[in-house]
């Protein structure tokens, strides 16, 4: 029995000295994670933000490029890591974060605009919309309310819990979340694939949403890897949204892409992790699979782009031919060797509904090649009440303002 | 003026509104200057510019500015904890932590003081490939961006590190070090410090 016993420890010990010479056999990143071998020795890996923000003034703003009669300013810095933006009915704007704690508040006191830090202490709190005078906020694992938000910026106190338990196993992949108010009165938000490429369990990779009062989910699209941007068309009121594709599958596959969820549809399946962008099978989970059974993309954006925020226009400033476009911020691609992106993108729907993608606002990228080869990342969008459109920097910790006319 | 009025004032007269625009507080670029200034509380402890000769704390001089601020952020953030520099970082703004990070990645780093074991020195660039170690600190471990130059940096420093990384006690910002140094044996943390410690920081 002993000899039993000596031969087992020997042999697991056997094991694991001769697991440890592989390095393949060790954890990598999460964003690491699904890394083939034959890539071993690429370099490329994701840009982090600068987390104290860096100050307009050292950057090379006037780079910046819009079409004629456009013009785009910097609006507001010195928020770290702006990540999504939201209109309050009195012209609050609010600021999230993904790596930081906090919310912001941009308002205007006295013709001067101020930043004050409204909530602190959250759970990578990047989802945040405003509706009838109360702020959602969308962490981690819960989405929370503060109402009547606006009249007391100074003292919002504890948020009231929507619904919780949204990352029960504290996921290491796309944890943070996207959160839109629906024409139907509920909260859309994105519950995002637990790593680059792998099963996700039953709520991961989808869409959902909550009542605001009932508190009851419903799941919205599946095989979604992950949303961190949806509208709905201000005609047909569907829900439209971006989506990543999947990491370390080359520098041209798979497109990043944009979303339709037909109205009254029954639950669409996008294909994750079987099915990229369509019509691509995962080498690894597509095996015995067919991307026929999954539902298509609307338009696909380019590989590893990352597009994030995406707004309908429904402003009246800019010209007519831009009404109910589609506006993307592109956040730029780490996982291809020439990057792109670093952008903010229009796409305008013909007569059929079909999208055609064009640049808007570019600038950001300075060398395709060079690592960073940006100064400054797109995130979110909002279309302010005088038509404007504002639009977030998280690298930097800059929002810029997008306006058309003399 | 109310915003909802400023913005109807936008709208129509835009030259106005461009003013206005240009009177919010901007943010104030970094300014080394300024931070050799506010240095001058930290070389008690990390030494003059920044080259540290005390074994358990960390030389800053030529880290990359990013890695400077985004490491006082994580301290005064409690991402991450010491019982010096928590403190020394609670009261610093963000403006504070850009200035000290312009100066000190401005400084040369000295000569490393510490000399590798010869059989270290040649292991250890092979575990700190093995290891993913320069997938993100560099093939000569000089960091880059948000991630810190090991090269030269103190020996006992970077032991207590990566142990610490192992345990979980030690968080980073996107959880890439946890994450690599769970792989790590006790022998491969001393063997990589000491490698590491006595690498050239150039």
């Amino acid at each position: 029995m002993k000899n039993v016993i000596a031969f087992t420890v020997t042999t697991a010990f056997a094991v694991s000295a001769l697991a440890q010479d592989k390095p393949a056999a060790q954890p990598a990143p999460s964003w690491q994670q699904g890394k083939p071998a034959a890539q071993a020795e690429s370099t490329l890996h994701p840009f982090a933000p600068h987390m104290t923000g860096r100050a307009a003034k050292e950057l090379p703003v006037n780079k910046l490029k819009v079409p004629a009669g456009f013009k785009v300013e910097v609006w507001a810095d010195g928020i770290p890591e702006a990540r999504s933006l939201a209109l309050g009915d009195k012209g609050t704007v609010f600021v999230s974060n993904r790596n930081a704690k906090n919310v912001y508040a941009v308002v205007n006191a006295n013709g001067k605009r101020e930043v004050k830090t409204i909530l602190k202490g959250l759970d990578a709190p990047n989802g945040i919309v405003f509706s009838k005078g109360t702020l959602y906020v969308a962490e981690r694992g819960r989405i929370t309310r503060y109402d009547g938000i606006e009249s007391k910026l100074e003292q919002p106190g504890e948020g009231k819990v929507v619904v919780d338990n949204l990352d029960p196993n504290r996921q290491a992949g796309h944890f943070w979340k996207f959160l839109a108010m629906g024409p139907d009165g509920k909260l859309y938000f994105n519950i995002g694939a637990p790593g680059n490429i792998v099963m996700p369990s039953y709520m991961e990779a989808s869409i959902m949403r909550v009542d605001p009062d009932k508190g009851v989910l419903e799941t919205v699209a599946m095989g979604v890897r992950n949303s961190v941007g949806m509208d709905w068309n201000p005609k047909t009121k569907e829900l439209w949204f971006t989506n990543h594709g999947r990491d370390w599958l080359g520098n041209d596959l798979p497109n990043d892409t944009l979303h339709r969820v037909a109205a009254k549809s029954a639950v669409p399946n996008f294909g994750y992790p079987f099915c990229h962008q369509g019509d691509v099978q995962d080498p690894d989970f597509g095996k015995n699979r067919s991307c026929a059974e999954f539902a298509k993309p609307a338009l696909k954006l380019g590989a590893h782009i990352a597009p994030l925020g995406m707004r309908f226009y429904t402003g009246k400033m800019f010209p007519a031919e831009y009404q109910n476009n589609i506006f993307i911020a592109m956040h730029g691609s780490w996982n291809r060797e020439t990057k792109q992106g670093y952008n903010v993108m229009r796409v305008k729907l013909d007569e059929k509904g079909n999208p055609k993608m064009q640049p808007f606002v570019e600038g950001f990228l300075t060398d395709e090649k060079a690592d960073p080869p940006m100064w400054g990342r797109p995130v979110d969008l909002l279309v302010m009440k005088d038509g404007s459109m504002l639009f977030s920097d998280d690298y930097n910790g800059i929002i810029y303002r997008v306006s058309y006319g003399k | 003026m109310s915003f909802t009025k400023l913005v109807k004032a936008n709208a129509t007269a835009l030259t106005v509104a461009f003013v206005l625009l240009g009177t919010a507080s901007p943010a104030r670029a970094a300014d080394a200057e300024a931070g050799k200034q506010k240095a001058a509380v930290c070389a008690a402890c990390h030494g003059e510019g920044g080259n540290s000769t005390n074994p358990a704390v960390p030389s800053i001089a030529q880290q990359p500015a990013q890695f400077v601020s985004t490491a006082l952020f994580m301290f005064r953030e409690g991402n991450r904890k010491d019982p010096q520099m928590s403190p020394m970082a609670a009261n610093l703004s963000n403006e504070d932590m850009n200035d000290l990070a312009a100066f000190f990645s401005a400084q040369k780093a000295a000569p490393p003081g510490h000399k590798s074991n010869p059989e270290n020195a040649k292991t250890g660039p092979e575990l700190a490939q093995k290891f993913n170690c320069t997938q993100c600190h560099g093939r000569g471990l000089l960091g880059q961006q948000h991630i810190p130059r090991l090269a030269g940096q103190q020996f006992e420093y970077l032991r207590t590190q990566l142990r610490g990384f192992k345990a979980m006690t030690r968080a980073d910002i996107d959880g890439n070090m946890t994450s690599a140094a769970r792989a790590l044996s006790e022998k491969d943390i001393e063997v990589l410090s000491d490698f590491i410690a006595g690498a050239s920081a150039q």
